[in-house]
This record gives C-alpha cells, structure tokens and sequence, in this order.
C-alpha cells in the first residue's frame, strides 16, 4: 500500500511539474507574442489579447495545482501506511526521510500557493520535491529494527517531523530566492515581482527558524539522554547549526537597508545548500547520526 | 524640502594654531569605549560574527576532527595526526598550526563566541529601552505622511459623526484583540491599536537565552566531568573519581539482537553505585535509559569482553583479582588487549584474547596471552606467556590465573552541572523566537477628521514577520465601511 501511494506520489508530483510547466511556457510565449504584435500594432489590443491567451493556459496551472495537492494526498497516505506497517514514524532511515522531505516542500510550497499565488515558484519547489522522491527510488526501502539509540519513539519522531516543516519552508525560500535572482533589478515580466519574492522568503523563513531552533533543541536533548552529552560537535549537529547562523543572519540582515534584496537571497541560497549538506552528511561524514540504513555493517 | 546650512564664525580668540592631524583621530577613554559600543551594536558586525561562526563551523564538519581529550596526550595526538598526512598532505603541519584539527576549542572560536556574546548583549541593551518605550507608551498621533506611506493605509470618508467613526474602528480593533488608544487633537482624533506588545521582547528573550546556553557551556567544561569510555567489567568495582567519592559496579549486561538481521536491538547493564562502602543506587541501564545519582549521570554506551584475572604472591596471598576489560582492538583486529597494574611490584600485565569470531594459530578458545612489564622498562616485556583458563602460570614470582572470560560494560558516566542552564537557555530560546515570529507584535494607527459630510478616516499599519495581518487589515477596514456606510448608505 505504501508503495503503491509513493509511486502514485511521484507521478502526481511529476505530473502537477508539467502541468506548470507547460503553462509557464505558453504564457511566457502568449505574452512575448502579444509584446510583439503591441509593438507593431498599437497598444490597444494588446491588454485584451493576453487575457484571452492566458485562459487556456492558467485553467492547466489550475490543474497543476489540483494534482499538486492529490501528489501531497498520496505521499501522505504513503507515510500513513508505513508507520503503521513499521509501527513507528516514518523517519528512521534515508528511505522514510526523503519521501518525508519531499512532503515537507510540496506542504509547505502549497501553503504558499495558496497564500501568495505564486505557481511560478512551483517550478523550482517541485522538481526538489521530486528529486527527492525519485532518489528515495534509489535506496533500499527495508523497515530494519531500529539501533537502540533510536529507540526513544516519542523525541525521535518530533525531531525529524518538525525538521521537515523547516527543510520544506527553506525550499520555499530557496525557490523564491533563486527566482529573484535571475531577474534583473526591475524585474521580469512573466516573473513574481522581486519585492514580492523577498517577502515570500521572509515569510518561509519566519515559519521556518522557529521550526529549525526547535529542531536543534530537541536533537540536544535526545543526544543528551541517548549519548551522555547534549553537544558533541558531531558533523550533523554543526551542520545543523551552520545551517541555523545562515538563516539567523538572514533574518538580522534584512534588518540592515544594504542587505535586502540580491545580498540576503544569496544567504538563502547559501541556507539551503547548508540544509542539503546537513541532510545529506551523514553520507559522507558518519559520526554519531550514521543511521541512514546505507551502510550495512 | 529646503535646507539650510548654518555656518557659524570661530570667535577670533578661540583659533588656535590647528594642523592636519589634529583632525585626525583623537584618543580618549570615552572616545574609545563610544566606538566600540557603536562597533559592537552594528548589525553589519553582527553579521559578520555570526557567518564567521557559520564558516568555522562548516571548516570544523568538513575537517576531521580530534577526538576529545587526544590533545593531552601528546604521543598519541602525534600518531593521529601522522594518520592524517596521506590525506592532507604538507598542509596537515599548517592546519594543525591553525587549529583546524580541533577548530571548537580554537582561540579563533573562542574569540569569535566572546565578541557575538558581547555584541548580542549590547543589542540588547541598545534594543530594550525601545522595546519597553514601544510597548508602554507608544506614539499615539501619526502625520499625514505616515499615513501616505505606512505598509498597509486605507482611507475611508463615510457620512458619520467622527466620534460614531472612531466608536465603530474602535469596536471592531477591540474584536481582533486589539488594544486601543485615544488622543484629542482639536477636531481630530488620533487612534492607536497594537496587540501582542511584548511580542518583540521574544528577540531580547532569544539574545539572552544564548548568553545563558554559553553559561551553561562554560561551568559544564570546568566544573563538570565527562568519562566517554568508563570500562567496567562484570563483577568489578571501579571508582568513578573525579570528586564524587562513588565506587561502581557492573552487576551484569545483556545484549539483545534481533533474530531476524542480527542488529543489536538491546544493551543493559545492572549498576549498582557505592559511597564509603554502601550501596547507595541501583539501577538497570539501557541504550536511552541513564542513570542518575548526585548529579552524575551513566550512561550505556558500548561494550566488550574481559578477562577475570586473578594475582597472588608466592605465600598465595591474593594480591589482584578483578575482570580485566579488554578494551582495546590490536592493528590488525582480530586480537583484544587489556591492561592492569599492580602498582606494590611496579609491573604493568597487558592481557591479549582473540577477538569473537577470529581464531589464531597460538591463542587458543579458553587462552589468554600474558605479557608482563617492569613499570619504566625499555618495551621489552619481562615474559610473554600463553595461560590456560584455570592453569595459573608463575611469572615474576607471581601466579596469574586467568580464571574466566567475562564481559565488559562499556558507560559514559558525566558530570555536568551546567546542564540546567542550558535546557532553561533552549527554553528560552524556542520561546523567544516562537514569540518573535508568532505572536507578531500588530500596531495601527488611524486619524479621523470631520468633513462637511461626515468623517474622513486614515488607517495606516506596519506589518512585520506577520501573515495574517495584511488581509485581516482589508477585512478590518471593509468591517468598518460597511458599518459606517450602513443605514445610510446612498
Ligand atoms: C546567533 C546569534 C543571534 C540570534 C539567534 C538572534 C536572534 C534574533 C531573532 C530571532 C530576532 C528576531 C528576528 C527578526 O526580527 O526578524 C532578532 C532580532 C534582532 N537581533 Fe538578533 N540574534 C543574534 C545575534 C544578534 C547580534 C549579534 C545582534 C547585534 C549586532 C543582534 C541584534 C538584533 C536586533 C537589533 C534585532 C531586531 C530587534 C527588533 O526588531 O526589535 N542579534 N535576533
């Protein structure tokens, strides 16, 4: 059953992409149109043209969003069915968490579709959404008993389903931010504002801080009770904690005039790379959290 | 906008023979301490400190670490950094030099904990009178350019009485949980609303809970203790030290694996703690179980086999006779070594089985290889001998006896009181910041004037970190429309 959701997942999201896609494109491609005939022919007909170009292709973005949130519906029902089969959260290995990642960004991306209408971000946060996905595709699925350092249910299962709330707000962020990089100054037509995106990433950041704060906390007090010490440098805690000083400067810079704009999307961007690596670590770092279920010794 | 720019004459007597460099930087006490100030509450130094702590950090995961407590024993820091030079090659000397190899107890990250600490409580110093300005006594009355460029402004004209207009706003602030305030001006009305004022005391809140989490840092690492490998084997007592006056003994532990992949799925050890002799805890620890006496925590963390030896001189008088942990794995692993002293003879007796699951052409199942040293010697062992179990061997005039294998339960067993400020630090932490982003601190000001057909209203608001607000601010302002509008509307 889980499978059968995860796979259904990952067609909806790849499908939910296309869709966007395609309208994206066709809109873009109406609007240079309508720029050029504008320019040839006078600026009265322009304004009409557009709208009725753009119907077509919005009403497809609609179902984009439409498949968006069944795509959310069944990664959902996937990690529902496999914490009951596996009789925990879905959070113990590499497998459960990167089909829990990808729920985060597709939650998170449409709470801020359905708050700022911005499907254009779609484009950058489902296809992060879907890689995560197909690389869940590429790892062993096995439900192995949990180590015994594992083994406290309760903390466990907080930690990484509060985690996900802040990777999936940060890729919103990272979205909005790679899209406000691309533009120049002004911005672009075709594109989200760019004072728009800035408040986007503001506002995935603000959800996502707290998220983050509490992500380390609990980690601490799970490494206290499990390893004796509720700080031991291992790499996964100070990548968390890279990750945590990026995003906390990002908010103080926007505080400060000079760094609004270009200099904090680049702090986002640094942000999320700080998430991948931190999410990703454990590949290459071991330490205390080598509990992928990657490497069977 | 004009500007006037004053010129003022130097009164004749006071012009002094003045060169260059007296414009130049001047030195005094207060001087000095008014720019440090202004250095340390500058966001941009802020900043700074903040991603340089972000770039130690990523050095410190990308970069092997030494493991703790490897520093204080300089043979063996060399060896692991020997270890190294395959990988970095000439610059291990240079990152060693640096102190990359142990980057978080570097002078650069002291530094860099010790200027955040000091610019975060100077913010707050800066921030805090503002704060509390803001959250007791607000400014009530706001200009017309306020209400020109606030983030969020609506004007409304309506046909009623300014005080029905300023009733109506009133009433439906007082519904969002507002908190309002009046203020006559002549004709006009000044309304102030906020909600959630000590919201933005959750920044100071979050400062000084990282000041209290360093605290708690600082007394762990000088008051505390931390064993990471206390080894104790089964049915051996071993004082813990450090201060405590507790003696520990290993009653016994089970490992539990799980049948279906042979990964361990269970570590429990029964611990009992002495003083003076008498039990005074006892306990069975697990891997997320620890135990807790005096401040002094045991924790389950690893284990391994053991040796019970047993020592007596020639008049059989006992002289040691204790589970020896063997603790350590030989290069090539497949052998187990423990060590023991007996300090009376000065000789140190390393004690070699063979790892489980290995076999060797000399030690066989049920051996031990002893190999006894004279404490000082030049490395070369006074005898190196195989012992059966139960067989007791004569070396130096002694008989060893190797009497069993056993097991050894491996504990971290900690000291730190710090902790408590740490988790009250991370407390605070969570609350402040929580409190910052989701108790967002609302404020709105309006200003209502008569008109020959009415009343015109000005609502204007700032918006910060806040979803919520900008449409439950249209809403507010299409409330009061609407109500103002109602019976007579045209
Ligand atoms: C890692 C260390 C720090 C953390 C975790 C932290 C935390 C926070 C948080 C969560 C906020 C609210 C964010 C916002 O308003 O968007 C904030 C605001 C602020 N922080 Fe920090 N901060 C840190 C370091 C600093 C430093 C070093 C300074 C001074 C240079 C500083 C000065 C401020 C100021 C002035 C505000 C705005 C306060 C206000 O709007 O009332 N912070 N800080």
């Amino acid at each position: 059953m889980s499978e059968y959701s995860f796979v259904a997942g990952i067609l909806a999201v790849g499908l939910a992409l296309i869709c966007y896609a395609i309208a994206f494109a066709s809109v873009r491609f109406a609007r240079t149109r309508t720029a050029m005939a504008g320019a040839r022919g006078g600026a009265g007909a322009a304004g009409g043209s557009v709208t009725t170009v753009t119907r077509g292709p919005s009403s497809l973005a609609t179902y984009g969003t439409l498949i968006a949130w069944l795509a959310l519906a069944f990664i959902t029902a996937s990690l529902t069915f496999r914490t009951i089969v596996v009789g925990h959260g879905p959070f113990a290995n590499m497998y459960e968490f990167s089909i829990a990642f990808a729920w985060g960004v597709l939650a998170m991306y449409l709470y801020f579709e359905h708050r700022y209408h911005q499907r254009v971000l779609g484009l950058i946060a489902l296809p992060i959404a879907l890689a995560m996905l197909i690389y869940a595709t590429t790892i062993p699925s096995t439900a192995d008993p949990l180590v015994p350092a594992l083994q406290n249910n309760l903390l466990l299962t907080v930690h990484v389903a509060v985690a996900i709330v802040a990777y999936g707000t940060f890729s919103v962020a990272f979205a909005a931010a790679v899209l406000y990089l691309i533009q120049p100054a002004g911005g672009r037509r075709g594109l989200p504002k760019p004072v728009l995106l800035d408040e986007i990433s503001y506002r995935a950041v603000v959800i996502g801080f707290p998220f983050l704060t509490l992500v380390i906390v609990l980690g601490a007090v799970w490494a206290d009770v499990a390893w004796g010490s509720y700080w031991s440098w291992d790499p996964k805690e100070t990548a968390s904690l890279v990750t945590w000083l990026i995003y906390g400067a990002y908010l103080h810079a926007r505080v400060v005039r000079g760094w609004r704009g270009s200099r904090s999307a680049w702090l986002l961007i640094a942000g999320f790379g700080a998430t991948l690596f931190t999410y990703f670590g454990n590949l290459f770092f071991g330490g205390l959290h080598s509990y992928s279920g990657l490497n069977d010794n | 906008m004009s500007q006037t720019v004053r010129t003022t004459a130097l009164p004749a007597a006071s012009r002094e023979p003045v060169d260059d460099l007296d414009g130049g930087l001047t030195i005094s006490p207060w001087g000095i301490l008014d720019r440090l100030w202004h250095l340390f509450i500058s966001m941009r130094t802020g900043l700074i400190l903040i991603l340089a702590l972000a770039v130690l950090g990523l050095i410190g995961t990308l970069l092997v670490q030494a493991p703790a407590g490897l520093q204080s024993d300089p043979g063996a820091y060399a060896t692991w950094l020997d270890s190294l030079r395959p990988k970095y090659g000439g610059w291990t000397g240079i990152l060693n030099a640096l102190g990359l190899f142990s980057i978080f107890t570097s002078i650069w990250f002291k530094g860099i904990v010790v200027l955040l600490t000091t610019s975060i409580l100077a913010c707050s110093a800066n921030r805090a009178p503002y704060l509390w300005k803001q959250a007791t006594r607000p400014r009530t009355n706001m200009s017309e350019t306020f209400f020109a460029h606030a983030p969020l402004s609506a004007s409304v004209t309506a046909p009623a009485e300014p005080d029905a207009a300023l009733a109506e706003l009133q009433a439906a602030l007082r519904a969002r949980h507002f908190r309002t305030i009046t203020e006559r001006d002549g004709d006009a009305i000044h309304l102030y609303a906020d909600r959630f004022r000590w919201g933005p005391f959750g920044t100071v809140i979050a400062h000084l809970s990282l000041v209290f989490i360093l605290i708690g840092a600082l007394v762990g690492s000088s008051l505390g203790f931390r064993i990471p490998d206390f080894m104790a084997a089964i049915g051996t007592k071993v004082e813990v030290g450090n201060g405590t006056g507790l003696t520990l003994e290993a009653r016994s532990f089970t490992d539990t694996y799980n049948t279906e992949n042979g990964a361990p799925s269970d570590y429990a050890s029964d611990i009992v703690l002495y003083r003076d002799g008498a039990q005074v805890a006892a306990q069975t620890i697990r891997v997320n179980q620890p135990m807790q006496y005096d401040g002094v925590t045991i924790y389950q963390s690893f284990y391994g086999p053991a040796a019970a030896m047993q020592v007596k001189d020639a008049n059989g008088a006992v002289l040691f006779d204790e589970g020896v942990p063997l603790a350590w794995g030989s290069t090539d692993k497949n052998k187990r070594v423990g060590r023991f002293a007996l300090p009376d003879q000065g000789l140190t007796v390393f004690v070699v089985g063979v790892a489980s699951g290995e076999v060797d052409a000399q030690i066989k199942p049920g051996q031990m290889q002893l190999e006894v040293y004279r404490e000082g010697s030049d490395g070369t062992p006074l005898a190196t001998q195989i012992v059966s179990q139960g067989q007791p061997a004569r070396i130096a005039d002694l008989d060893f006896t190797f009497v069993r294998e056993r097991q050894f339960t491996g504990l971290i067993v900690a000291r730190d009181p710090g902790v408590p400020f740490v988790w009250g630090g991370a407390l605070l932490l969570v609350l402040g910041v929580c409190l910052v982003f989701f108790f967002p601190n609302r404020r709105a000001w309006a200003l209502i004037r008569r008109r020959p057909d009415g009343s015109a209203i000005e609502v204007g608001a700032i918006v910060r970190h806040d979803v919520g607000f900008e449409s439950d601010f249209r809403n507010l302002v299409n409330e009061v429309k609407l109500a103002l509008a109602g019976p007579s509307a045209s």
